[in-house]
């Protein structure tokens, strides 16, 4: 097998990572902004593509198709984002001889895209939750659908994915205005503006069930992860298991996965998502018809490689793993690190790495295309590192995490390095008491954290420049002073009496 | 070692590793924090600390003292100048020249990194003028509507 990458960061890496394990060679695709890109480093080749936006490049199903035929690659993996689960790729693919490792375009029609899939997991008895059993026309029709099911609701984007093309409305003003610019980020984003809603469920958690199926309709659950901390839909952190759950809700929540992946003919690593209410009810959210950002938790605690197990179905059509090797040992837990400024409600922050250092030690696992110097383009997605860890037990990976988060340095741009750390000294977070909601709630805490360490960064602020002070100190006239701070510095002797 | 007091509070610093970046270990009451130091032109150096950057101006007062003021981060806007944070795409322009807004009405939607980011206006006023259309590409903090 010759595989060809349709992607870029840190996905590229890690199926290149297996690739070569396996020994598949390997086809890397890449855009301008990507051309000192890590993944090209480990790829047996490299095809190029003219421009830098998605649009140009790794949203372009002509140029890669005809890319992996011009280095007689026979299979395509499409990674997560981008043309992962868009079937007129499936399809070019197919009418090239090309595998797509994913599912079938039959499987990706039925659960096509979040309203199809709706409708297919609702036919089949899986519960779903209240709302528009089609296509919105427009914002009064929404603001009508809106106003049956009771506020508040949330707006999606049918081909949305990745918790984008999101929005919820409180009330019919925000359902006008939320509608324009769902559908603006859904246009962009995923190339197709239609709209559907569901009733917003009130605190809810995100649970979702990793499966693998193969094409004779054997299904296995390497088990559940618990995604409820998010920010605006976009999952910050996941974990394996997920407390919230029983031996019998387990079974139950594995059950409907399988049943609705089955009914819809799926083989691939795919994602059944659901939504727990307090109640222990649940309701389908959707199926991600891919391998996921957070898959590596998974792989952590059942220590099955997830991308090998996707290229053997892919290649074999049948799955060796049965459902009685799978064991969920330990605990693991997943920090997305986003090129986000916390500081500045998290707008997106691209620039250059100057120095980029990687935590290590037993159980821990970092996925990330950084290096030192490399550059965070503003063209695509902000994760730039995925920081996991194992434990036997929670608390275990949670200590593991709070000290490779102290670890990792990722100097040059913000992050959301800092809110992972508060996370991981939150007591809620530590007894598992949270759902979908709560991350909002805990932000401010957040804020007054960094407001706390201004004195530390006062006094490194003063040392740091005075002992090493650049060529020349201009006569900047000192900015009204929000710190208000004057430090004192001093030098002390060393232990050797040096005075460093 | 260097000690550096910070309003009344003593904090005790031994570099780590130097270089064009400096690491810190920085040391107040029980808590020991790493730090780095980047120093810049003028008076400026920026700062890292529990993973966020800390940009300051240090400025040296009578001897022995320095000033330090964080520096007046990315200004959004200066007074009603409205700017871009982030490099992107303009998606959407929201409002027209002389129409009237309040402090938070969107203004105009700005894509980076697959993020559509409402940006609302820092005052009330008139739309004195826009810089910018529909599909435009713009630099960070370059203006893109004037309000006043």
């Amino acid at each position: 097998m010759k595989l060809f990458i349709a992607n870029r960061g840190e996905i590229a890496l890690r199926i290149i990572r297996t690739c070569r394990k396996l020994g598949v060679r390997t086809v890397i695709v890449y855009s301008e902004a990507d051309r000192e890109s890590l993944p090209l480093r480990y790829a047996d080749q490299r095809y190029p593509l003219s421009g830098s936006t998605p649009a140009e490049t790794y949203l372009n199903i002509p140029k890669l198709v005809n890319a992996a035929k011009d280095t007689n690659c026979d299979a395509v993996h499409p990674g997560y984002g981008f043309l992962s689960e868009e079937s007129n790729f499936v399809k070019a693919c197919d009418e090239n001889g090309l595998t797509f490792i994913g599912p079938t375009r039959a499987a990706l029609e039925k659960l096509g895209n979040k309203l199809q899939a709706r409708m297919t997991m609702k036919g089949c008895g899986v519960p779903v939750i209240p709302g528009s059993d089609g296509v919105l026309a427009d914002e009064h029709e929404a603001v009508e659908v809106a106003e049956k099911i009771g506020y508040p609701v949330i707006l999606k984007a049918v081909y949305g994915g990745g918790g984008r093309g999101m929005r919820v409305a409180q009330n019919a003003e925000e359902v006008r205005r939320f509608f324009r610019i769902t559908a603006l980020e859904s246009a962009s984003a995923f190339g197709r503006k239609e709209i559907y809603l569901e009733k917003r469920l009130e605190r809810p958690r995100h649970v979702e069930i990793q499966a693998i199926a193969d094409r004779h309709g054997k299904v296995v659950s390497l088990g559940e992860r618990e995604c409820s901390i998010q920010r605006r839909h976009q999952k910050l952190l996941e974990e394996a298991p997920s407390v919230a759950l029983d031996a019998d809700q387990r079974d139950k929540l594995n059950y409907a996965a399988a049943k609705g992946l089955t009914a819809a003919g799926y083989a691939n690593a795919g994602t059944v998502e659901f939504l727990l209410e307090k109640t222990g009810r649940f309701y389908f959210l959707e199926v991600n018809k891919r391998l996921q950002v957070e898959h590596l938790v998974s792989e952590l605690t059942t220590g099955i490689d997830i991308v090998e197990e996707q290229l053997k179905v892919a290649s074999t059509e049948s799955l060796e793993l049965s459902q009685n090797e799978i064991r969920v040992n330990g605990w693991a837990i997943n920090c997305r690190i986003n090129a986000e400024d916390p500081r500045a409600n998290f707008v997106p922050s691209p620039g250059t790495v100057i120095r980029y250092h990687a935590p290590a030690g037993p159980g821990v696992r970092i996925d990330s295309a950084l290096f030192s110097g490399c550059s965070v383009p503003e063209y695509y997605d902000s994760l730039i590192a995925k920081l996991a860890t194992w434990g036997v037990n929670r608390s275990d990976a949670i200590q593991r995490m709070k000290i490779s988060l102290d670890e990792t340095e990722i100097i040059g741009l913000p992050t959301t390095i800092p809110l992972h750390r508060e996370l991981m000294r939150d007591e809620r977070f530590a007894r598992g008491d949270f759902d979908t909601t709560y991350l909002n709630e805990f932000l401010p805490r957040l804020n007054s954290t960094i407001l706390q360490y201004e004195k530390f960064a006062a006094a490194v602020a003063a040392v740091g420049k005075v002992k090493s002070p650049s060529k020349r100190n201009g006569m900047n006239a000192a900015k009204p002073s929000r710190w208000r701070t004057m430090a004192r510095t001093q030098l002390m002797a060393g232990p050797n009496g040096s005075g460093r | 070692m260097f000690r550096a007091e910070v309003g009344g509070a003593i904090f005790e610093m031994e570099s780590a590793s130097s270089g064009e970046i400096t690491t810190w270990l920085v040391r107040h009451a029980d808590e020991t924090v790493r730090a780095e130091t980047m120093p810049l032109p003028n008076d400026r150096v920026d700062v890292w600390l529990i993973g966020m950057p800390f940009p300051a101006v240090v400025q040296a007062v009578g001897t022995g003292g320095y000033s330090v003021s964080p520096e007046v981060h990315r200004q959004r806007s200066m007074g009603g100048q409205v700017r871009a944070l982030m490099p992107g795409r303009i998606t959407s322009v929201l409002v027209k020249e002389d129409e009237l807004v309040k402090e938070g009405t969107p203004l105009l939607i700005l894509e980076a990194m697959k993020m559509q980011n409402e940006i609302g206006s820092p005052i009330s006023g008139k739309v004195k003028s826009i810089s910018v259309h529909e599909g435009a590409t713009v630099k960070k903090d370059s203006i893109l509507i004037t309000i006043e």
